[in-house]
């Protein structure tokens, strides 16, 4: 049997976008949500909430279990310091896991996913069958984590599909 | 071709949008404005230019890429840069 894909859609997540105010370094952004924020692709988490690194001053922040309201509590968190804006339904997320998921990572996106310079933690944002994405490991299984624009989810699910039954 | 983003790393050149020579400056008035439109130099040679790493960190980068031979020299983030 081929290397094996697993793939589904991460259900019942809260993610906003955090972009820093003029003048205000990812310290200050990342003391008011606890969190190490450094302006690099990376993912950090404080055990409640996560942050992926999509360019300077700019988080995709992430509750998996969040309580209603998650969007405005960060706002409130982040009076001043940075804009928030709820995209709990703008993106949708993928998790790709099993012995294929790199390999079917490295057949859509133009960037190296070995894990010498991609390792859980590790950020990308990209285009992965030409559909924008942003990709962040997980672990070292390897799993994988991938949000698209809601629109192109379905899209996004093809190609997976029809890698998946290729690897 | 491969671009070095400051923040992304190395990336396809496709991922890119291309604006062209970071030098020229926008006049405070419609003197010049006709050169800073339209006349570009064509140098043989190191150049900084403008490009938007649109499937990327979505930030404006300069690159200073060598004309004669494609080789880059470096990248920074345009916002830093004054470009
Ligand atoms: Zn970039």
């Amino acid at each position: 049997m081929a290397e094996h894909l697993i793939h589904s859609e991460q259900e019942g997540w809260a993610l906003a976008t955090v972009m820093a105010r003029r003048a205000v370094g990812p310290a200050a952004v990342g003391a008011a949500l606890e969190l190490e924020l450094r302006d690099e692709p990376v993912a950090v988490s404080n055990g409640a909430i996560r942050a992926i690194g999509t360019g300077p001053g700019a988080w995709l922040v992430i509750d998996t279990e969040p309580d209603h309201g998650f969007a405005d509590a960060l706002q409130d968190r982040l009076e001043g310091l940075a804009s928030v804006s709820d995209q709990s339904s703008g993106y949708a997320v993928f998790r790709l896991s099993g012995a294929g998921a790199r390999t079917a990572l490295q057949r859509g996106a133009a960037i190296d996913f070995h894990p010498d310079v991609f390792a859980p933690g590790s950020v990308a944002t990209t285009a992965i069958a030409h559909i924008g994405a942003i990709v962040w490991q997980v672990d070292d299984s390897p799993t994988y984590d991938v949000a698209v624009f809601r629109s192109l989810s379905g899209s996004f699910r093809h190609w997976l599909e029809e890698t998946a039954a290729a690897l | 071709m491969r671009l070095p983003c400051p923040y992304c790393g190395d990336r396809d050149a496709q991922e890119f949008s291309y604006r062209g020579d970071a030098g020229p400056r926008r006049p405070e008035g419609e003197d010049g404005l006709f050169d800073y439109v339209y006349l570009r130099d064509n140098p043989a040679g190191p150049i900084r230019e403008l490009w938007y790493h649109a499937n990327g960190c979505r930030n404006w980068i300069v690159v200073t890429r060598d004309t004669r031979t494609h080789e880059v020299h470096g990248s920074s983030l345009a916002r830093e840069s004054g470009a």
